[in-house]
């Protein structure tokens, strides 16, 4: 069985379109980082879980938290209709451990039938938190850096450039879609996002690998014929790695349970744009340098002895 | 050719073989019936199998991580002399700069006193010394109360009795602890953070261990043949030689109910086991059901193997045993096991209640080597007592020489030595001590006592059982369901090569389990994410290599030669996808913690031995299958 057979679709012919849909994508990634979801390890403050007898109201535990006075209170259905999500904004004054307790007794006393049992606790002072802000920025950038350095080594310059522009766009726009559907952004989901960058440049290496075999097959064609050329080869490849990883995710998202929820979401958006991404991005926007840049519009690959 | 593939061949044989032995220990555990659980845990075999299986992360085990950081402000205010409102406003000052400044407290406050124009030396150190020599002087006081929280929290923290705890410096401030299946958090910290102490006191004779022992030996056993002890008369017993008896003991496993007759609950926070299985002997068991569960080896008075711990506490915590313990006494328990012919056994001694000497008179506790005849070469612990400690101290050791002097932190016997001469200056000097870490542990202790080591949460994280144990369902089920479509559609997509794709697919599994397994890494839920994911990816080197084969196939090529080149192009790209991938691993693990770092390790290791078994095991079931004949079609 094969999906393609041999695929000719003019991938670089189109790829003004898909930049237009990139570009709108990425706007919104780029505003989503001034709206951040940003969870208590990177803000500080205590987050509890807390598991019912029976289904609760999120109303009623909202009333019997706002009248008590504790600053900021966030409450948020976490796994079943039992399962209650309660955020506490860091007090200065106040430990965080304290705020729980508060935050506890209240509940008993507003609702004193109910039994219920503390599932999952954290609380992350807040120069902790800052510090996890700092190192998961530090870590995103170090990865990237990597990255340039050695692709620019295994291949050249221009593809390193345009890998790097693909893995911003992936994870802008992966960064975009997640919050916009309000998922929290925690150290897990920074760990799926750098997975993806992973995941995205391997998509977009196995493409440039054909691109520079191509270029040494092919030396008389135009290099948008090159390109184009070498997507189409690469595309059943493509498809049954992204169909079998996504699938793989998709499942995870589904069965995987609440803790790991954001995460799976983060690495399903992930896989779709990164592979589109190979196709749209990377690969495109080495023709588009070399035909700035590069006068006749061939690389210094096809020109080189190697 | 022949001899490279029986080469590769054997490899993978070994491995796989390795795999089972690797895993045999988990699988061994996820079979075990709670009744089963116990015969082993009662020969003393379930630690050991714990330890080879596939460790489990808090976030799957449930339990609680905790990190502390030494409560700088509060230390230096604790050690200061000659305090004023200046001072404290100055701390003041400082520790609201703390919240907002990155920089670390002790920089902050040197700061904070040149803008006052105020010298260290009046609140630190000697008159007349140096700001630099003042900073020197608190930098030390930093570090070494960083080591006596360390050692004040490993105390406490083996007192809880959790299965493998992690105690870990980070950085020169931080302190970070894992507590796997603690349930109780409120009591797990109030424990932990309450004040160490530490107390001086005199050993019991060994006549009068031997006597109350015996007394509680018969109050057991009466407990259990039923009959009431509260009326009991307390006989004196001649065989004294009953705890020395190591003949031929037949070790027999007896849970602790029986031993009462009774079930207990157990209030603290040490996980309840139920009924915990004993180690007794036999031979004593029926009319010395106590002494049973004691051994007298190597030079101690009375050991307990570890396995008998918990019983031994309970008996003698009943408020009925305890009418036998001589009212100025009370027993503890040595804060370290030792091992004798590889059982762990725990020291018990039993001491005065009222204290000789309180810890807080220990003014300074150093570790030297000795110079003198009797300790030439050997590390001593030298401390010194302060003016009322000295007075009191002399007239302990003068009054009571020859007599063992327990020294005991947070209720737990650091050490025992011998009162050997009267001490009249306050300045002692504790010999013996078998090695330089007990030496230093034992100097750390008696600091400990003397100086606080404020310490301060900043980071808390707490997974119930329950969540722990819905997650690895949750886990493994995503993982079964993966697995089963990805053969599945294999199979579909390539046939025969989907096959023997599938077949490198369970092996990547099974291997990168057995790593984990084998080398100690920790399953955490993003670690099974980790492994969903490398499930889906592996099949990735396979695609590239089935793909490369067809499109020779297609060019005309023969079998044999559409799978030669296609392995040998595929190769290249495989590994600069590959390489890139694993880069990103390695940042995520190094900037992340627990969790993450789960996950980084399983997808490295996953996606390492997906390259080895796409492009050496695949390749070695095809070259089985073309060389018996010449294949004209390949089932791609």
């Amino acid at each position: 069985m094969q999906f393609f057979k041999t695929p000719d679709i003019k991938f670089i012919q189109k790829r003004r379109i898909a930049y237009s849909i990139s570009g709108v994508l990425v706007l919104v990634g780029i505003i989503s980082i001034f709206n951040l979801n940003l969870g208590i390890d990177f803000m500080g403050g205590t987050s509890i879980v807390l598991q019912f007898e029976k289904s609760i109201s999120i109303t009623e535990l909202r009333n019997a938290l706002t009248g008590a006075d504790m600053g900021n209170i966030e409450i948020k259905r976490f796994g079943s209709k039992n399962e209650v999500l309660i955020y506490v904004e860091q007090q200065k004054e106040v430990s965080a451990q304290e705020m729980a307790v508060r935050v506890e007794s209240v509940i008993r006393d507003a609702l004193p039938d109910i039994n219920y049992q503390r599932i999952k606790f954290d609380t992350v002072g807040p120069k902790i938190g800052e510090e996890l802000r700092k190192s998961a920025v530090l870590a995103v950038l170090f990865a990237l850096f990597l990255i340039l350095i050695y692709i620019g080594w295994r291949f050249e310059l221009v593809f390193a450039v345009g890998a790097i522009i693909a893995l911003f766009h992936d994870v802008l726009i992966t960064l975009g879609i997640f919050t916009l559907f309000n998922f929290e952004l925690s150290l897990k989901e920074i760990a799926a996002f750098l997975t993806i960058v992973g995941y995205s440049l391997n998509d977009t290496i196995v493409v440039y690998d054909r691109i520079r075999e191509n270029l040494k097959l092919l030396r008389s064609e135009d290099l948008s014929v090159i390109i184009n050329r070498s997507i189409n080869q690469c595309l059943s490849r493509t498809v049954v790695t992204s169909v079998t990883t996504f699938i793989v995710v998709l499942i995870l998202f589904l069965i995987g349970g609440s803790v790991i929820r954001g995460f799976s979401f983060a690495m399903l958006i992930g896989v779709i744009v990164g592979t589109y991404s190979s196709i749209f991005v990377a690969s495109p926007l080495v023709l588009e340098w070399q035909s700035r840049h590069g006068g006749k519009g061939k690389l210094r690959m096809m020109k080189r002895k190697k | 050719m022949k001899g490279k593939n029986l080469f590769k061949t054997m490899l993978v044989v070994v491995l796989v073989l390795w795999a089972f032995v690797a895993l045999w220990p988990t699988y061994k555990l996820q079979s075990l019936s709670p009744t089963e659980q116990k015969t082993l845990e009662a020969e003393g075999e379930l630690m050991p199998l714990l330890e080879k299986g596939i460790r489990l992360g808090l976030d799957l085990q449930g339990g609680m991580y905790l990190t502390y950081e030494i409560d700088l402000p509060e230390l230096f205010s604790q050690i200061a002399e000659n305090k004023d409102p200046i001072f404290e406003e100055i701390m003041e000052n400082v520790r609201g700069s703390l919240n907002v400044k990155t920089e670390d407290f002790l920089t902050i406050l040197i700061e904070e006193f040149k803008t006052q124009d105020i010298p260290l030396h009046r609140y630190w150190g000697e008159r007349r010394d140096s700001d630099a020599k003042v900073e020197d002087f608190l930098e030390d006081q930093a570090k070494d109360a960083m080591d006596r929280a360390m050692q004040k929290l490993r105390n406490r923290i083996d007192q809880f009795g959790v299965a493998e705890p992690t105690i870990q410096k980070i950085g020169s401030r931080r302190i970070l602890i894992e507590l796997p299946g603690v349930t109780n958090q409120e009591r797990a910290k109030e424990l932990i953070g309450k004040t160490a102490l530490l107390e001086f006191s005199l050993v019991k004779d060994p006549r009068v261990v031997m006597e109350t022992i015996e007394k509680i030996d018969q109050a057991v056993a009466r407990a259990r043949k039923g009959e009431s002890i509260n009326e009991m008369e307390l006989l004196p017993k001649d065989t004294t030689e009953a705890v020395a008896e190591q003949k031929e003991s037949q070790d027999k496993a007896v849970s602790v109910s029986e031993l009462f007759g009774e079930e207990e609950i157990d209030a603290d926070i040490e996980q309840a086991e139920a009924d915990t299985a004993l180690l007794v002997d036999e031979n004593l068991f029926e009319e010395n059901p106590f002494i049973a569960l004691l051994r007298n080896t190597q030079g101690r008075d009375v050991a307990v193997p570890v396995e008998n711990v918990r019983a031994v506490k309970r008996i003698l915590a009943r408020e009925d045993i305890q009418r036998f313990i001589p009212s100025d006494a009370v027993f503890r328990w040595n804060a370290e096991t030792f091992k004798v012919e590889n059982k762990d056994y725990r020291e018990l001694f039993l001491v005065k209640k009222e204290p000789a000497l309180l810890g807080k008179h220990v003014t300074d506790a150093r570790v030297t080597i000795g110079n003198d005849i009797k300790s030439q070469g050997r590390p001593v612990v030298n401390f010194a007592l302060d003016p009322k400690g000295r007075r009191i101290f002399s007239r302990v050791t003068g009054a009571n020489l020859d007599k063992r002097l327990a020294i005991i932190l947070d209720s737990m016997v650091t050490s025992a030595p011998v009162i050997q001469t009267k001490i009249p200056d306050g300045r002692g000097q504790i010999t013996g001590i078998p090695g330089m870490d007990e030496a230093k542990m034992t100097a750390i202790v008696l600091r400990v006592g003397a100086l606080p080591a404020p310490l301060r949460v900043i980071e808390e994280r707490t997974v119930g059982p329950s969540l722990g144990t819905d997650s690895v369902n949750s886990g493994k089920m995503a993982a079964l369901i993966g697995f089963g479509i990805v053969v599945l559609f294999m199979i579909i997509y390539y046939r025969t090569a989907g096959l023997i794709a599938n077949v490198a697919l369970l092996m990547n599994l099974l291997l990168l389990m057995a790593m984990l397994a084998q080398f100690g890494f920790t399953l955490t839920l993003p670690g099974i994410a980790g492994i969903v994911l490398t499930i889906g990816m592996a099949v990735d080197a396979n695609v590239l290599v089935f793909e490369r084969i067809r499109e020779e196939l297609k060019t005309g090529k023969t079998v044999r030669a559409s799978i030669d080149s296609g392995y040998s192009r595929a190769f290249k790209t495989i590994l600069d996808a590959n390489i890139t991938t694993l880069m990103t691993a390695v940042v995520l693990y190094q900037f992340g913690s627990g969790p993450i770092r789960g996950f980084a390790v399983t997808l490295a290791i996953g996606i390492v031995i997906s390259m080895f078994t796409a492009l050496v095991v695949t390749r070695m079931i095809f070259d089985g299958m073309t060389s018996r004949k010449v294949m004209k079609q390949l089932s791609i």
